[in-house]
């Protein structure tokens, strides 16, 4: 855990975090607006005293009542992987720009991200399904997709962890798993 | 028209994507629908005297099942669009549905070459989240037999290197050193490939007899065998006129390509998880980072060949230090660890290997993302061509050494 | 009638068609004799007449007939040493060593399906690999194997050979334009580059050797190399050697030079859409190709049928029909004598083993004995026999040059390649022909 880490970052982005900054083990996390993320990553990219040049990780997260994006970023002036956490993105129209114009080789991570929940990066020149067939029409990571698992629906089901959490076909909306964002 | 696809999603007859082969009914690779964006408009738009050239799924020197459309002049790779999915298992999914234990097993076939590395991240993202202290004979012997996945994996990739570059005999060379590595691992873990051997808090088994003696006879001739195997290659005149020069991509670049490992560590950064961010027992080990600073195909090859000196060293440490003591932390049979998230880095044969794991307090992970290395430099092939030769695309996707089963997840 | 009928239906199956064919045979032989009685002699005078035409259709059958052991034997060798050179076994089932397993190949070629893709030209498709191993054999026509053992002896043969043998590529096109396959179809427009970017070096690179022998008849070539190993051309011509070796390498689409059918890029080049006998037909070529490559090069370059060193002129005054009636004696005598000799003394020394197994050791080795009796006989007493010794042994030492080269070497890019034959391999051709002829100038002034 860095804490001189934590200053700086309270410092400089204090203004714009949605919420407040907190460690754990060897992780620092930034929480950000979505809409304001290209202006920081680009900030800790840029900046001096951050030079977050390497973005480890890209990942989209359906939390059951928002969608977020993470970033991952590593830099040499901490020794803290710094977890950038945009939320607030809508999960009837998930949108939130791409950083591709930092760091081009997060395309195909916008793009799985696209494939997965459905999240638009708007700027990025290639947004198109990556892993499912491009007739697909639904977002396999969502929180309201379901394993069409048969034996989800047999029976027996339920017995198993794999088949708990797997409702049946007809499912009322409120059974969606959440987390607390 | 091909009459496969739905009715109103076809290119008008006056688009110029479309198919040329149409009244033979043969399929092109131009997808029939209109373009979904600016660069597959881009891509599927033909200049003069251009052709697309459709290779895979199955083809010979794609690693796995991989489709990758080419746009040629001539000999001459313009462009190239390659297409994912045909491995998809959807393994962040299953993981989701999977309990803690579970997911090892899950996670194992990504990278079915060095399958150590895959569980390696999740199981250390874990551990984060539930705060377990892992024995330290638990993490020399990860330590261990994750090298030797790594130079099991490093000469699979010689092989693999040297056979799309035309060389028939390397890999067979290579696999037997390969294979020697995959039964002393079958011996300490029970599979050759799969092995599904590490577990939250530590590791399913303790050495054996029959993997030290394996393992003991190996090290005595490892160096020898490696020299021979690379005699092979270094000293080829054609080899290294093929390998040098090709696909040249410099820090900056390969920075903002997210690309890490010996991909990264062959233009010149000295980035390697395990010292820039060290976990597992690697701040206890003397081992070097190797680095070239060409960051062509014969660099990413030299670097690799490289580091397996390097792993046989910290082999070699990891035997002598070996500390005793229990190889499982203490814990119960259901994990609900707090909800919370955690990410864990690992520093894998191919680059960064990353678990993002977010927990809501039951049994199972709420969201799982795995961080694939082989998937971000994949991407980078097209990007590092210029306007090379078919012939070059293989070699330059083959020196990024990807595996299609963790590109595809 | 009723009788004749009963014992027809009684007979099984092979009876019925022995007693179909003995007749039928037995017609067919009268009626022959009848007619070589009637008109042998017109037909034997006809056959006299025309000698040079018979002996080269039969040449010409031969020739075709034998390029099918050559080719099982140079893929068999081909997979053999690979194998041993990647630290495999390779083939061991079929045959003693595996060796019999191209033979198979063969076969399963044969028998699998001819499969013309949809868009194919199918006339063109059809006729690729006719061209091709058309090419390959006709080539085979001018190279002399031993002295007096030749298809034909043309005063252009080497002229012959280069013409003829770069119709190859027109197969090679035709093929890979016709699949209808883009892999295909960079297949054979690769093999045409390559192969008229070589042509030229190939054939510059004899040429120097032309001036020297004055003749383009292969015989009379070898012929010029006669004697002690030193007067074979390599050593007159060492650069016009490693030209011709280096462009006969990519002439044969040989590894490092084997773009036509990378298999990492294209797949198989223009033979992706052959199957069956069509691409057995390539395959075949291919193998021939090699054989004939290799055979060129020893005929130019390495004396032929020559030994490296003349051997003492030795004659075995052996005339076995000068013997008479006890020549029959000797012949069935012998064996059985050989055999028990040969027999006795494993038989004696070790007393745990059967008599018919030291029976059989003996015959074995009777065998061998004889076997190499009757070949150094053989060997001194016809020209042939040692010609052909000596020419399969330089040729087939080549082959194996050929496979080893596939077996450790990567394959050249075609930029690399075509780099190679006009940058270097070209003008160093040229080079050799100018110091040949300056040479021949000073010297011959």
């Amino acid at each position: 855990m860095d804490r001189a880490f934590k200053a700086r970052l309270e410092a400089r982005f204090g203004d714009v975090a949605s919420g407040p900054i907190r460690q754990r083990h060897d992780e620092t996390e930034l929480r950000i607006p979505a809409g304001a993320a290209p202006d920081v990553l680009r900030a800790l990219h840029d900046e001096p005293e951050f030079r977050f040049l390497m973005l480890s990780d890209l990942a989209g997260v359906d939390t059951g009542e928002q969608m977020q994006v993470v970033y991952h970023l590593w830099s040499e002036t901490t020794s803290d992987w710094l977890r950038v956490v945009a939320d607030g993105i809508s999960r009837d129209d998930p949108r939130t720009p791409s950083i591709t114009f930092l760091w081009k080789g997060a395309e195909w991570m916008e793009r799985e991200a696209y494939d997965m929940f459905g999240i638009v990066f708007e700027g990025n020149r290639d947004l198109r399904r990556i892993y499912m067939p491009p007739d697909y029409t639904s977002f396999p990571l969502r929180k309201d997709f379901f394993l069409p698992d048969d034996a989800a629906r047999s029976p027996g089901g339920g017995v198993r962890h794999m088949e708990r959490s797997q409702a049946p076909q007809g499912t009322p909306a409120g059974t969606v798993r959440r987390v607390k964002a | 028209m091909t009459t496969t696809s739905p009715p109103g999603r076809h290119a008008s007859a006056d688009d110029p994507r479309v198919l040329l082969d149409d009244e033979i009914g043969v399929f092109g690779p131009i997808p029939p629908y209109p373009p979904r964006t600016e660069r597959e408009a881009e891509f599927y738009t033909l200049g003069d005297g251009q052709m697309f050239l459709n290779m895979g799924p199955q083809h010979p020197s794609t690693h796995g099942v991989l489709r990758v459309v080419l746009k040629l002049d001539g000999e001459k790779v313009v462009d190239l669009d390659p297409v994912l999915g045909y491995l998809h298992r959807g393994v962040e999914k299953l993981c989701e549905n999977a309990d803690y234990h579970q997911v090892i097993s899950q996670v194992d076939p990504l990278e079915y070459v060095s399958s150590l590395f895959c569980e390696w991240s999740p199981v250390m993202a874990f551990e984060k989240l539930l705060d377990v202290e892992v024995p330290r004979r638990a993490e020399y012997i990860r330590v261990l037999s994750g090298e030797l996945n790594r130079i099991a994996s490093h000469a699979l990739f010689m092989g693999w290197f040297a056979l799309d570059l035309g060389g028939l005999t390397p890999i067979l060379w290579s696999f037997i050193e390969r294979d020697e590595i995959v039964e002393m691992l079958a011996a300490l873990t029970g599979q050759r490939m799969l092995f599904n051997y590490f577990r939250i808090g530590g590791v399913n088994g303790d050495l054996n007899h029959d993997f030290m003696s394996r393992l003991g006879d190996w090290m005595s001739r490892a160096t020898e065998q490696i020299e021979s195997n690379l005699t092979l290659l270094n000293g080829n005149e054609i080899f290294v006129r093929r390998a040098r020069g090709l696909g040249v991509v410099d820090t900056e670049r390969a920075l903002g390509l997210c690309m890490t490992g010996p991909n990264l560590r062959a233009t010149g950064s000295p980035f390697d998880v395990r010292r820039a961010h060290p976990y597992s027992v690697y701040p206890e080990l003397d081992f070097d980072i190797p680095t070239r600073t060409e960051g062509d195909s014969l660099a990413r090859y030299l670097l690799r060949m490289e580091e397996i000196k390097q792993s046989l060293r910290i082999i070699d440490q990891c035997l002598h230090q070996m500390p005793d003591g229990p190889i499982m932390a203490k814990l119960p049979r259901l994990l609900r660890p707090r909800p919370g998230r955690a990410y864990a880095a690992i520093e894998g044969p191919r680059g960064q290997y990353a678990t993002y794991a977010i927990s809501d307090g039951t049994d199972q992970p709420f969201r799982m993302r795995i961080h694939d290395p082989s998937f971000i430099h994949l991407q980078s092939v097209g990007l590092l061509m210029q306007n090379n030769l078919i012939a070059d695309t293989m070699a330059i996707m083959a020196s990024l050494d990807p595996v299609m089963g963790g590109v595809d997840k | 009638m009723t009788a004749v009928s009963r014992a027809w239906g009684r007979l099984t199956l092979p009876g019925k068609i022995v007693f179909t064919l003995v007749p039928l045979l037995a017609a067919l032989g009268a009626g022959l004799v009848v007619l070589i009685a009637l008109f042998g002699g017109t037909a034997w005078d006809l056959v006299l007449a025309n000698l040079g035409i018979v002996r080269f259709l039969a040449a010409a059958t031969i020739i075709l007939v034998i390029t099918i052991p050559i080719a099982f034997l140079n893929i068999y060798l081909e997979m053999k040493v690979i194998a041993l050179m990647n630290l495999r076994v390779g083939p061991d089932r079929v045959g003693p060593w595996g060796s019999l397993l191209s033979v198979v190949h063969g076969l399963k070629v044969l028998i699998k399906e001819d499969f013309t893709p949809t868009g194919a030209d199918p006339i063109v498709f059809t006729w690729a690999p006719v061209v091709t191993y058309g090419a390959a054999v006709m080539t085979l026509l001018v190279i002399p194997f031993a002295p007096g053992l030749y298809g034909q002896d043309f005063n252009i043969g080497l002229l012959y050979f280069f013409a003829v043998g770069g119709m190859g590529v027109v197969g090679l096109l035709m093929g890979g334009w016709s699949s209808f396959n883009k892999y295909s179809l960079l297949g054979g427009l690769r093999s045409a580059a390559q192969i008229v970017s070589y042509e030229i070096p190939l054939t510059l690179s004899v040429v120097g050797l032309l001036i020297l022998a004055g003749t383009m008849s292969l015989n009379q070539i070898v012929q010029q190399q006669s004697g002690w190993f030193t007067d074979w051309f390599v050593f007159r011509q060492p650069l016009g050697f490693v030209i011709f070796l280096i462009a006969a390498t990519a002439e044969g689409n040989r590894t490092p030079f084997d773009l036509t059918e990378a298999d990492s890029e294209i797949v198989a080049g223009f033979a992706t859409e052959y199957s069956g006998m069509r691409f057995g037909f390539f395959f075949f070529a291919e193998y021939v190709n090699v054989f004939i490559l290799s055979a060129l090069t020893v005929v130019l370059f390495l004396g032929g049928w020559n030994a490296p060193f003349p051997f003492p002129a030795l004659s075995i005054p052996l005339d076995p029909g000068s013997l008479g009636i006890p020549l029959l004696f000797l012949i069935a005598l012998v064996p059985v004598i050989g055999t028990l000799v040969l027999a006795a003394p494993f038989y004696l020394v070790r007393s745990s083993m059967r008599w018919w197994v030291a029976l059989i050791i003996g015959f074995v080795l009777f065998n061998v004995v004889a076997g190499g009796l009757t070949f150094a006989w053989a060997y001194v007493s016809f020209d042939w026999v040692a010609g052909l010794v000596w020419f399969m042994a330089k040729t087939f030492g080549f082959v194996f040059l050929f496979v080893w080269m596939r077996g450790t070497l990567p394959r050249v890019r075609i930029d690399q390649l075509m780099g190679f034959a006009w940058k270097w391999l070209l003008p160093a051709a040229l080079l050799n022909l100018f110091v040949t002829a300056a040479a021949v100038v000073i010297v011959g002034s």
